[in-house]
Order: structure tokens, then sequence, then C-alpha cells
């Protein structure tokens, strides 16, 4: 296995430029996780009304980390887990968001369209996948709970802020250069489809009694 | 000496905490028999963080993945086991407790369909089926937790005196819809026949098969065998960041129905999980 290297976050641009596809990564610094459709609605919904948010998403790392926060008896935030959810189910507001602010680093697992990948060319940003069903190492990245806001949702949509070291190992799955490691796969798929299914009819046919 | 309510209760709530923390024994050698052969970069480092993960929560005693999913259990009633109490209120009070004392507790996962409140409670949660095993002398529980991650993708679509090569198709329209989405590699579970209901049935039944076992009729073995060969070539690999190894097996099962034939398909990501016990009249209890 790659060692990987270690990335700051928030990205600066060039810094989020430089990162190549393939490329294996560890995250220090600051996060903000969430992973609910109704969260990426209300952070839509209030950028277009001009509200100010809870946090500053502004060239931030927007990952689709599910986690479980609460408070401890003294009323300080904690976290006790995190894992990535698929991102695909974001795809129709991650244009949006990334353009609104400028994200650096998005992530999750399962990759976003190509919609998604144009909005992080232009504003110099990657997609970040982790392992599904990573949890018990990725939780232990955790290292400090700075923030959890709009506290009425439920925890996994809830927007939290988080200090984190050595957050990975995660895979640049898609670059600041509309180059998609997701869409690669599935072009090769396509192409490979009809010949995949020519040669299972004739096998099944072989096999028929 | 009877199976009695306490001991359902107990077995249901162990059976949840430990398909949360831990892989399944025949899915950890799946692992490394694909590590074995993947040639894609990218894919073996993912089964290696695979790995890494499952020994992780072995050691820290955690969940392998944060959604905890739908509570589901399969129960197999032996004709000759007796019974005490309600089977059916034990495994919902067996959750109950689950959820009152796992460390660290889980998610509220459980949806209500049509208001989209979630919590850990809902309309006939946990999911239970219930099916007869003549003659034996024990209770079986499966516990199979699905999330959302895999239980998205199932499918199922009713075909007229369809061809083979229109199942198969069908199979392989479904992993395509899929992509790189379902957290692979999976095993997918395959229904072919009955009616709506049984073929979603037999589907996961047939996913819930332990890997590495031969189908005993040969037809379908053989079908079983074209058609992971089908999905491996699709080049979706583990995470779906390209790899040899999409899945680590297809099940097949089918039933006779009538012209009208449903095909269902389902899939389990790679954590494959699914918890078994059986429960003998004497009070033994076997995992497995």
């Amino acid at each position: 296995m790659d060692e990987g290297y270690t990335i700051e976050c928030p990205l600066t641009e060039d810094r989020a430029r430089k990162l190549k596809l393939g490329d294996m990564v560890y995250l220090n610094g600051e996060i903000i996780i969430t992973a609910g459709l109704s969260s990426f609605k209300r952070i839509i919904d209030f950028a277009e009304s001009g509200k100010s948010l809870p946090v500053d998403l502004n060239n931030a790392a927007l990952l689709h980390l599910v986690n479980y926060n609460r408070r401890t008896a003294e009323g300080k935030p904690e976290v006790l887990y995190l894992n990535p959810t698929t991102s695909t189910r974001f795809n129709q507001h991650m244009p949006s968001i990334i353009r609104m602010f400028r994200l650096r680093a998005v992530g999750g697992k399962g990759g976003l369209d190509m919609e998604c990948a144009r909005a992080m060319k232009e504003t110099g940003c990657v997609y970040l996948s982790f392992l599904g069903a990573g949890s018990p190492f990725l939780s232990s990245s955790i290292r400090e709970v700075i923030s959890v806001d709009w506290n009425d949702l439920v925890t996994t949509y809830r927007l939290v802020r988080l200090r984190v070291e050595g957050l990975g190992p995660a895979i640049v799955s898609i670059d600041s250069h509309g180059n998609s490691i997701y869409e690669n796969v599935r072009l090769g798929l396509e192409e490979r489809f009809p010949h995949i299914i020519d040669s299972l009819c004739a096998a099944g046919t072989k096999g028929k009694k | 000496m009877p199976v009695t309510y306490d001991l359902v209760k107990t077995i249901s709530k162990v059976l949840y905490e430990r398909s949360l923390k831990s892989v399944p024994d025949d899915t950890v050698r799946a692992l490394h028999r694909s590590l074995a052969i993947e040639t894609n970069e990218l894919a073996r480092t993912n089964l290696e963080m695979m790995l890494k993960s499952i020994e992780a929560a072995g050691q820290r005693k955690c969940l392998i993945c944060a959604d905890s999913g739908v509570p589901q259990y399969s129960v197999k009633i032996g004709t000759r086991v007796v019974v005490e109490g309600d089977i059916r209120k034990a495994i919902a009070d067996g959750f109950g407790e689950l959820v009152e004392t796992i460390d660290p507790p889980i998610l509220e996962h459980i949806t209500n369909p049509l208001t989209l409140e979630r919590g850990h409670k809902g309309k006939d949660v946990p999911l239970v089926d219930f099916d007869l095993v003549y003659d034996a002398d024990y209770i079986e529980l499966i516990c199979s937790p699905k999330g959302l991650g895999s239980g998205q993708w199932a499918d199922l679509q009713i075909f007229s005196f369809p061809a083979l090569e229109v199942i198969e198709g069908y199979v392989m329209e479904c992993v395509r819809k899929a992509g790189s989405q379902h957290c692979p590699p999976v095993v997918i579970g395959v229904g072919i026949g009955g009616t709506f209901d049984y073929a979603a049935k037999i589907a996961k039944e047939a996913l819930l098969r332990p890997l590495g076992t031969q189908n005993p009729d040969p037809f379908l073995a053989a079908m079983e065998g074209r058609l992971l060969k089908a999905v491996n070539e699709t080049g979706i690999g583990a995470m779906g960041t390209g790899g040899d190894i999409t899945a680590f097996a297809v099940h097949v099962n089918y039933a006779a129905g009538h012209g009208f034939t449903p095909v269902a398909v389902c899939f389990n990501c790679w954590i494959n999980r699914r918890m078994s016990a059986r429960i003998f009249n004497n009070g033994t209890v076997e995992y497995y």
C-alpha cells in the first residue's frame, strides 16, 4: 500500500490544484462534515437569501461524513464516530455549494457526477474518497469538536466543525482539472458492457439444457 | 425445556451487536482471496484498508460502519421446538435493549417513509419474517441489518416468459446502475420466479448463503459462475475506483411461477452484514 502524504485543511487553491488523481492523502486541520439532504438544501437556502451560516464555508473542506454527535455532561460537544456516506445522493446540490463557497475539498464515498467535477474545476476543489465502513480508523483522527450547529436536525444532518489529525487514508478521486476516477470507471464499463452482455448470452446459451 | 422469551431477546440483541462490530469469517476470507488476485493498485489499497478496518473494530469494540441499518431478522422455527412466550416481542425487545445499552450508541436510522422523521423506532420495525424448518428442534435467528449504501440499489422487475439472456441481462443492468456506489466488493442475491414477494424473499435468502459454497443445482451453479465473471469484467472494483473484484459472489435462487417472471436483485456491501444463531430446545446456542 502506498504510504500517502498529509495535507493541511482548509487547502489553498494552489495546493488543491496540485493534488493528483489517485494520490493517497491524510487530512490535518479543520473540516466541516454533514450528511443530510436537508442540510445541503438549507445551506443553499441560507446562501440564496443572504442569511449567514453558523460556520464559514468559504474555501472549506466540506465532507459527506456521517457522525454521531452529542453533548457531554459538561455541555461540550463530542463526536463519537464518523464514516463516509454516498456522495452521489447530493449530486443535485453540490455544484451550487461548491461554486457559492469556492470549496477546496469535498468527499465521502461513491463519487460525484461530472457536473460537480466541472464546478470543482472552476473553483479549484478535489473530491476525496474515504473507505465505506472505515469508521474504526477514520474516527480515531478526531482531535477537537470545534462546533456543532443546526441542532434542530438529527445528529447526522448537523453542521459539525472538527479539527482532525491524520484523517484518512483518502484517495483523490476527482481532481481540480476535470478528471474523475469514477467517470473513468463508468466510461470503461460503458465501453465493455455490450461485449460483457454478448459473452454472457453466448455462455448462457451454451449452458442450456 | 422450552426456548424462552428471555433467551430469544438476549440472542436478538447479541446478534445485532456482533453484526455491527465484526465481519463474518467467510467475508474476511473472501477479502483475503480478493487481495491475492487483485491487480489494480487503488483496489488493492482499498482491500487492505478494509482488512485494517476489521482489525481496528476488533481491537476497539467499535462500529465498523456508522450506518447501523434497518433492523431485520429472519426466524426459522423448527417444527419440534417448544417455545415459551412471544418470539416477535422478544426480538423487538432485544433490539430495544440494544438501542439503550450498546456502546457506542447507534444513530437514528429508522425512517418513517411518509414524513421522513427518523428515530430508533417505527411501524413494523424490527422487520421480522418467519418460516418453518421441518423436524428441527431449534429456532434459527438471522440478523441482517441493511444500510442505505447497499440497500438502495436492490431492484425488481417482472418479465413475461423471459429468455435466460433477458434475466441475466437485467441482473447486469442492476450492477451497472449501482456503479461505484454500493461499497463493493458486494455479494449479489438474485431471486427468479414465483411472485413479486416470493422473488424478493428468495433473492434475500440467496444473499445470505455462506460465501464459498457451491449451489447444489448445477444449472444455477453455472449461472452464478457466468454472472460473477461478467460482474467482475465491469471493472468497477473495490469501493468503485476501478479493479478486478466488484463482487465476491453472485448467488441465485429460483422458484416456479406463472409466465410472468419476477427477477429480484439485491446487494450486500463488502462487510456483508449478517449474523446467525440456532437456539435449541435444550437451551444451547450455536452462533455462526
